[in-house]
Order: structure tokens, then sequence, then C-alpha cells
């Protein structure tokens, strides 16, 4: 993919380094953009789709710089405090919230239970 | 003398327990500074005034029966601060000033606000932030625009805007934040007050809405040093009810830099963190901060450090990809709004996230992102081992003017380059004022190893023992 720099200047002399592209190479299509909405249950316009596509494409070819490292030897850091296997001590939890506290902010309840669409076929 | 509302938390203690003024009056004067000037910054989006006087009064009344004794008990007693509105706070509208989260009240309250409290410090409201911590200019919020007291053309920085402009402008003695890769020190830098981030696992994140769960860090805003220290003695510490929490006991920090002394200290001045584009004034005013660390006895090491922009990436995929997970939850069915309420920011995150995530690309992205996390972690591992702490800018330009960031999908990214690399790595950083650029205040940051914070906060305080950069305050001009 062709990529552009492209300085865009703000106040004080400090300037954003835009990365422009060529339209036609979308690293992420409207189609995409379009299936990704879906997993993460939002609704997009069709200007919305466009835009995203456009933006993702950006950001993706910003990360990019990380394949000039070299991580083939290199193990995944997934949590930074080094501890491992935390366990609760086995007891009787105080201070749980009351069916009426957790109930507090649902919009839609019945006989203490909350409503909502069904989600499995019958 | 000072108004009571511009004393910093040291002196209001001090005065509390002398009995020189009552808690009533020092709510009273953060409130009358709030109601005066918060109509102009915008830094606050809910007040709690009837409860803080009530609280007052209370507090008044055991520092009436107890006398000195009862602060042994509630180190913060009578004490207003300022809290993020990412902070759960029971029957208090929680919303990350996101119109998702609009009338949720939380049935439960923070690790850290419950501290807080149980200390004796008394909420004077929440404050407004980029909608759930998603940005670095407090422009993202679903509400208004929080503005920088020092020129209300320009923003406060972000995540934490309303905290750090709340604390810069003497509405409250100090306040609560949250950072994830510079959403204290950044806005902390812009305000020109102290803005500290411990390490990922000092202090507890639950209760706290969740931005990127493996570096979500909360932390103090103030007015000094000395105060960071006092707060962060009180919220840091194991909790029951978030694992990621340290075991290891919290030192008393407030004793610990008290005379604190840079003798043989190794100061780090990593040479990638001044090559990137920094403005020139910016530049030279962290270079004069080292200059003041050299002349008052620390050594200064040039070094190197992993190019920063390596930071960005890694960043932006793991972050994105903890959003999409973590903003999975609202759904609207047990609290909040329906999906349909995310704003624009929200939706790109989790989106972006959600593809990073995917089969397919999750080792193309997430998985090579967590390998070059390992690579920033080794690379400031082999740093310590050569210097105590590391030096740098904050952010790279003075704050920016309103509406500069909407060119850029990754505008926060990219103006948090510098705080990102220790973010990622879970290290303690602070940022305190050494100067200001067009009459703008310009932040310098210390990073230390992981659950190094007394060494952190106690070169801070040196600097601010022996320069007055933090007792600037903005004069606060209405547009008008």
């Amino acid at each position: 993919m062709k990529l552009k720099q492209q300085e865009i200047p703000l106040s004080n002399g400090f300037s954003f380094v835009i990365i422009t592209f060529d339209m036609s190479e979308l690293i992420i299509t409207k189609e995409q953009v379009k299936r990704i909405a879906h997993l993460c249950k939002l609704q997009l316009t069709e200007a919305e789709l466009e835009k995203f596509s456009q933006m993702f494409t950006q950001t993706l070819a910003v990360i990019d710089v990380l394949n000039e490292l070299d991580t083939s030897d290199v193990p995944e850091t997934y949590q930074v405090t080094g501890l491992g296997n935390v366990f609760q001590e086995d007891v009787e939890q105080k201070g749980t919230l009351t069916q009426e506290e957790v109930l507090k902010n649902a919009k839609n309840k019945k006989r203490g239970l909350i409503v909502t669409k069904g989600v499995f076929d019958r | 003398m000072a108004r009571l509302n511009e004393l910093n938390l040291i002196d209001a203690l001090e005065g509390l327990k002398t009995g020189r003024f009552t808690s009533t009056e020092l709510v009273t004067a953060c409130y009358e500074q709030i109601e005066q000037f918060d109509p102009v910054v915008k830094a606050f989006v809910t007040f709690t005034k009837e409860r803080a006087l009530e609280q007052a009064k209370e507090a008044d009344d055991l520092i009436q029966k107890e006398g000195g004794k009862a602060f042994e008990k509630k180190p913060l007693l009578g004490i207003p601060y300022a809290c993020k509105d990412n902070f759960s706070t029971t029957g208090i509208e929680t919303t990350a000033s996101s119109n998702i989260l609009k009338g949720y009240f939380p049935p439960y309250e923070s690790t850290v606000t419950t501290r807080v409290n149980e200390a004796g410090g008394i909420m004077l409201g929440k404050t407004n932030m980029d909608a759930f911590a998603h940005g670095s200019s407090t422009e993202t919020s679903d509400f208004f625009k929080t503005l920088n007291p020092w020129d209300i053309s320009r923003v406060p920085g972000g995540s934490s805007g309303g905290s750090a402009v709340a604390v810069a402008s003497d509405m409250c003695i100090f306040a609560l934040g949250s950072e994830t890769a510079g959403s204290i020190r950044g806005p902390a830098a812009w305000c020109g007050v102290t803005g500290m981030k411990p390490t990922y696992g000092r202090v507890s994140r639950y209760g706290v809405i969740a931005m990127a769960s493996s570096t979500d860090s909360p932390g103090p805003l103030t007015k000094t040093v000395d105060d960071a220290a006092y707060v962060l003695e009180i919220i840091a510490g194991k909790d029951p009810f978030d694992a990621t929490t340290s075991p290891k006991s919290v030192p008393e920090y407030s004793g610990f830099i008290k005379d604190f002394d840079l003798k043989g200290f190794k100061i780090g001045r990593p040479r990638s963190y001044f090559e990137i584009d920094l403005e020139d004034e910016v530049r030279e005013i962290v270079e004069s901060a080292v200059k003041k660390y050299e002349e008052l006895g620390a050594e200064i090491v040039d070094m190197d450090l992993l190019d920063p922009k390596y930071s960005i990436a890694v960043y932006t995929i793991l972050q994105r990809s903890e959003v999409s997970s973590n903003l999975a939850r609202l759904d609207g069915i047990r609290y909040g709004q329906n999906r349909e309420a995310f704003g624009m920011e929200a939706r790109k995150r989790m989106m972006l996230g959600a593809y990073t995530l995917s089969a397919g690309y999750y080792d193309a992205y997430y998985s090579k992102a967590q390998k070059v996390r390992t690579l920033i972690i080794e690379d400031f591992n082999e740093a310590y081992k050569k210097v105590d702490l590391v030096i740098g800018p904050t952010m790279p330009s003075i704050a920016l003017k309103l509406g500069e960031s909407d060119n850029s999908p990754m505008f926060g990214e990219l103006m948090d380059v510098l705080a990102e690399p220790s973010a990622i790595a879970g290290l303690p950083g602070i940022s305190i004022n050494a100067g200001f650029s067009r009459g703008m205040p310009v932040g310098v940051q210390l990073i230390g190893q992981q659950l190094t914070e007394g060494n952190v906060m106690g070169v801070a305080k040196v600097f601010q023992q022996n320069t007055d950069f933090h007792l600037n305050r903005p004069v606060i001009k209405s547009s008008e």
C-alpha cells in the first residue's frame, strides 16, 4: 500500500503527521467494518462505514511499525505484575449487594428479575 | 493570607488540626470558587454539595470532640476533594462522562473512594473526562468540553482533565484521577499541577470503570508532591476485590520523601525522548530541569531507550482490544442506556479492538503487540541496571487549542507518546510543573521501576523544594 505522510501544522509550531493513502487500497474495507460493527452490536450509517474504513486503515498503517522489530523468540506479556494464582480465602463474603440494589438500575424488570429478549430458539 | 481553597493538602490539614478554620469553612470556600469559575472552565459533571456540607459538619463535630486525635484514624478528615467520574460512587451518578451511563447510580463504591471517604475525605463532586477515558484532551466527553484555566481557548489535556482543572483552579484541595497511558500525567502537565501515576497494581481498580484493564492505574492529582505522597499512602495497597493489586506493604511515602537526598542518585536522560518532535521551548524547559537536578547533586546519565514510536503502536492495539472487551458488557439491560448511545470515540475503539482480536488478525496485531510489550519491559529493565530513574518531557507540546485533535484518529496516542512506554510496562511516573512557555505550564516527568513510588516522589519533591513553578496559579479569564 502506498502511504503518504502529510504534516498538519498546529498552533505553536507543533504539527501532526497524518498518514494518507490511496483510497483504492484500504486495509479494512467497508464490508469488513460492517461485519465488525455487527460483532460489536453497533449500527452504522453508510457515511460512518466509509469514515471508519478510512480511519482504521490509517491507524493500522501506523501500527505497522511493529514489524520493524523481530519478535520471533519473544514471549507475550499479558500482565505486568508478575503475580500468579491469586486466590481468596474461602470465607463468607460480606457486603454482597441485595437483590433490590442489583436491580435498581435495570429499566425492565419483573418479579425480582431482569427482563431481556430471548436469546435461544425454542 | 491565602484563601482556604488555595491551600495545599498538608497546610489544609494543619489548619483543621489547629482549629484555625473549620471543615465547613474549607468546603464552603471550595464551592465559592467552583460557583465563580466552574461556569467558565467546566471541570465538574456532578456536584454533591448538600452531602459535602453535612459531612463537613460531622467532621467539625469530630474534631471538636477529639481534637488532633481524630486525624490519627481519619488522616483526610474534613478535606474536600474532586473525583473523576469513572470512580463508582454509591448512590451518586457515575457516567465516565458518557451518554450510555447517563442515569447510572452505582450500588457500590470503588475501593479508592471507599478508602478516601473512610479517611474522612469529603467529595465535592465528580469531574469531567474524555468519555470512558478515551482521549487526551477531555474534548470527547459526551457532555461538554472542559477548558484549560491558563487559557480557555486551550484544552486541559485528558482524560483526567476535569480533575486537573479542579486542582489548578483551586476548586478543591486534591483530586482523584486515573491513567491508562498519560491520563494523569498529561493533564497534570498541561494544567501545571502534580500528577502521580502509580505502578500498575499498586492502587486498586475495583469500581473504576474499565478502560484498558492491563494498564489502568488510579492516582492523585495534587498541588504538591507532598500531597501526592500523602494521598497515595491512603489509596494504595492490596485489595481483595482486585487480584492484580500488589501484596507488598505500602511504604510510608510522606516520611520517606521528607528529607530526600539526591546524592548518588542516577537520573537517566533517554535520547529518544528528546529526539521526538518536541516544541523548542518544551525541550528547553525540560533540559533546564535536567540541569537543575545536576546542580542539586544528581548524576545525569545519557542513555538509550527504545524509540517511543513502538509504544504508540503497542498501546493502540492493546488499548483498543481491551476496550472492545470491556465495553462489550454495556448492554443497557442491567444498567445504563442501550448501545446506540455510544459516542464516536468509543465506537471507533471498540471496533478496531474487535478487529485486532479477531481470528486471523490476532497474531498479526494483538499477539505481536504483547511480544513488543515484552521488549519494552526488558528495555526498561536493562536501563534500570544503570540508572535509578528516567527523566523526560511529559507532553511534546503545551496544551493544544480546542478542536485541534479533530484531524487525527490517533490524537491521544500521539500526544501521550512519552507516557506510553512506562504505562505499558506498568511503571510509576510523576509529572510536575517545570516552567512556562507562552504562559502555559510545561511538565517534566520522572519514571521509576515498579513499586519505587517513594524514589519517584522523593526526586520530584526535591525539585519543588528548590523551585517555585508549582506555586503558580492561573488567573481565570472568562471569554468576554
